[in-house]
């Protein structure tokens, strides 16, 4: 099957998947106590108690509340968000932005990093760069996300003071419109080479803290890949050719190696967005997992249905994008048997 | 080569070069030896292996698995892993030849219709030297020269094929891609002035032809000046890829060349790996087995193939194999190993005929043959010895059924036994003062014959 019939194909079901998991978020939502619990407080009578389970819904049968819900998401009208006092419509797009800017920064970092120090790694095996790659990818791999950052965030601001926290300095941040919310590219936009350096300075730790992990995944998955690649018959039959060792290892061994890696680095994009939960709140960083986290603790259930949503859509893209990726690299995949 | 004067032949065969050229063998092994470390010792895989391959010749290197035929073979184009792998010693002369300059490449008297003559050695220009040891050769030893010089050699002049096609050729690339590779290497220059472009070419072209372009050339490459110019090379390197398909008699080549490896079948991927290995017409080609993954009617073909392009352009052809039925057949001559050394060497026919080592005769007896009565196929008892620091002893010894005390303390010559070279290393034929035995310890000479 051509990779274009697939894709469109897959992209047909994606609205069946979504509704499916449309259904399941909105059953989970019901399950532990009344939703309306964040609008009520102790002083109120059971008549202003009925009067607002009338005002949203909540003496309908599900049905007809799940399809509620269901026609104000599709209009983008996902609830009142208690934690930010908003809609979550006006809120999200920003939050989203900000955590989208530091989960990418991560990624790639991850896997530029990844694949380059696992490639370097396994074509030297056994050797000091291979070993100095497995301490650092066991390390990243065994640290525990909260643990590092706050390790990075003793050294770098509280002892030397050359890293900042939050996501932007208030002063720099007035400077500027924001018309997209990520940073970068808005201070790209504005042509303001202060206020990107001041977005990328607040982007590092938080984004090292974030990827650490995912590199150390990537780095051993590629290098073990390559390693095993490397000892195939058809590496040394590109040497046999005449090939220069550099051609024999990036257009023969490392796309090869790539394949299984492939998988790991679309799934763990979707990782980097909930690792940003924790790094968020160590690093004060304005994101999707910051506000998750509040909106957790406050019970506030518009706010957790719009994120969980949001992250199983996210899912489903990524793993078409894997499998699209995959067949590409390796042309033995037969896309939809 | 700029030393002769390529409008005459007859430069090429005056002085007691060409004499002495006639003689000289495309390959020398001289007393190879790998090596490889392990944690229980240094495993002695190839342990003094002394083998000539003439022009034109098949050489067949026969053995059971592990006896070290791959190895050796292998580190002629030092394809062996290392670490743990380590060429210990030897040499391994090579001598390549070049367009024969009487009929450039077209066949004629001079160069036995083959279009190729031994290049002269450049220090002595035919005359025989120290450099060529006294063959007037250009000489060098595969197991010494720098890397680049032997990237010019592996896939120009020395092809190799492997045992399994189906895992020789890269999964996520196209045939095309696999055999361009080849053509890109060695013929780069060629295929730009074929294309009409020696004129208008820059370096960037030349280095994507050959592939070495760095990302952002590449990039610039695909802008319109140099890309029409590169469309032109890849329409001349097509023509050459259809050509080298042809000749190995694939069916419909032009298709076959957009293929991915999996989806041909594996006498047709062993065919893609005869038409990539002979793609730069080699001095040499080594078959590592090439038929043994192979359904039996296939192999057939794939011999008969080999064969046919040999002959047409006098490659010599160094053949591994453990089937020695097999390589009855096609080879000149047979060299048998066992256990990292060579046990007999000599023309194939007297070592079918008439074999000296008690180890040929017993994988010779082991063949079953059409009409043979039912019962026990022969087998030889015991197995292969291990090769963590053997001792100084014939390495059959424990297996042998004319094994006497001297068989376990003294490592045989691998001496001429009937003139002119079939050589065997077997005490059975030598006198027990040249190898400083005693008369009573030696094996017993009548029980052998």
């Amino acid at each position: 099957m051509q990779v274009r019939d697939y894709v469109a194909r897959r992209l047909m079901i994606l609205p069946l998947l979504i509704v499916g998991t449309s259904i399941i978020v909105f059953a989970l939502s019901r399950v532990g106590g009344s939703p309306i619990a964040i609008y009520l407080s102790h002083e109120m009578t059971a008549d202003e108690v009925a009067e607002i389970e009338e005002r949203y819904g909540v003496n309908e049968p599900l049905p007809v509340q799940y399809l509620a819900w269901a026609a104000g998401a599709l209009r983008g009208d996902l609830g009142w968000s208690g934690v930010s006092s908003a809609p979550v419509r006006q809120i999200f797009p920003k939050k989203l932005a900000a955590s989208a800017e530091l989960a990418v920064a991560a990624g790639l970092v991850a896997v530029a990093l990844g694949i380059s120090l696992g490639t370097f790694a396994g074509a030297r095996r056994d050797r000091w760069p291979d070993h100095f790659a497995r301490i650092f990818s066991i390390s990243g791999a065994s640290m525990p996300v909260f643990w590092f950052g706050i390790l990075l965030l003793i050294l770098f601001w509280v002892i030397l003071g050359i890293a900042p926290i939050g996501r932007s300095d208030p002063g720099v941040f007035a400077r500027i419109a924001h018309p997209t919310g990520v940073y970068t590219i808005d201070a790209i936009l504005a042509g303001d080479a202060g206020a990107l350096w001041d977005a990328i300075w607040h982007l590092i730790l938080p984004a090292i803290t974030l990827g650490y992990g995912t590199t150390a995944i990537i780095t051993r998955m590629m290098r073990s890949s390559l390693v095993e690649e490397l000892g195939e018959d058809y590496v040394d039959a590109a040497r046999a050719k005449g090939l220069p060792e550099r051609i024999v290892l990036r257009r023969h061994a490392r796309r090869n190696a790539l394949i299984p890696t492939v998988t790991v680095v679309g799934l763990s994009f979707g990782f980097l967005l909930q690792g940003t939960v924790v790094v968020e709140i160590i690093f004060r960083y304005p994101g999707l997992g910051r506000w998750l986290a509040d909106a957790v603790l406050r019970g506030d259930r518009a706010t957790i249905m719009a994120y969980v949503l949001f992250t199983s859509v996210l899912f489903l893209l990524i793993n078409l994008i894997v499998d699209v990726l995959y067949a590409y690299l390796d042309r033995r995949v037969v896309l939809g048997e | 080569m700029s030393a002769t004067d390529p409008t005459s032949p007859a430069s090429m065969h005056s002085g007691t070069g060409p004499a002495l050229a006639e003689r000289v063998p495309l390959v020398s092994v001289e007393g190879l030896r790998v090596h490889f470390t392990s944690k229980r010792g240094v495993v002695h895989a190839v342990d003094g292996v002394t083998l000539d391959i003439g022009d034109g010749e098949t050489v067949a290197l026969v053995g059971e698995t592990g006896s070290g035929k791959s190895v050796t073979a292998k580190s002629l184009l030092r394809l062996i892993p290392r670490p743990p792998g380590v060429i210990a010693g030897g040499k391994a002369l090579f001598r390549s030849k070049m367009p024969c300059p009487g009929c450039r490449g077209a066949g004629c008297v001079d160069c036995g219709q083959t279009g190729r003559v031994g290049e002269p050695c450049t220090a002595c220009a035919g005359a025989g030297c120290g450099v060529c040891g006294q063959s007037g050769r250009s000489t060098v030893d595969l197991l010494t020269i720098p890397e680049d010089e032997l990237r010019d050699i592996r896939g120009n002049r020395i092809a190799m094929i492997f045992q399994d096609p189906g895992k020789a050729l890269n999964p996520a690339l196209t045939i095309r891609a696999q055999i361009a590779e080849v053509f890109a290497e060695h013929r780069s220059d060629e295929l730009v002035s074929e294309a009409g472009l020696d004129d208008e070419s820059g370096r960037l072209l030349r280095r994507a032809v050959r592939n070495r372009g760095r990302f952002f050339e590449r990039r610039l490459g695909s802008l319109p000046p140099l890309r029409s110019q590169r469309r032109r090379v890849d329409a001349v390197l097509d023509g050459r890829i259809v050509e080298a398909l042809a000749d190995t008699r694939i069916p419909n080549p032009v298709k076959i060349m957009r293929s991915y490896p999996h989806e041909l079948s594996g006498g047709m991927k062993q065919r893609v790996m005869i038409a990539q290995a002979l793609a730069c017409d080699p001095d040499l080609l080594i078959a590592d087995e090439p038929t043994t993954a192979l359904d039996v009617t296939i192999q057939a073909r794939i011999l008969d193939l080999i064969g046919e392009l040999q002959a047409r352009r006098g490659t010599s052809v160094l053949y591994i194999s453990h089937d020695l039925s097999l390589v009855r057949g096609i080879a000149d001559r047979a060299a048998v190993m066992y256990a990292g050394m060579l046990a007999e060497v000599g023309p194939a026919e007297q070592i079918f005929a008439d074999p000296l080592h008690p180890y040929t005769r017993g994988l010779l007896a082991a063949i079953p043959t059409p009409g043979m009565g039912r019962g026990r196929l022969a087998a030889i008892e015991g197995t292969v010895p291990e090769l963590i620091d053997p001792p100084p002893a014939c390495r059959f010894h424990t297996r042998c059924p004319h094994a006497a005390t001297a068989c376990a303390r003294t490592d045989p010559p691998l001496a001429i036994r009937q003139p002119p070279d079939h050589r065997a290393a077997c005490l059975l034929y030598d006198d027990a003062a040249e190898v400083g035995e005693r008369p009573e310890d030696m094996p017993d000479r009548s029980a052998a014959s």
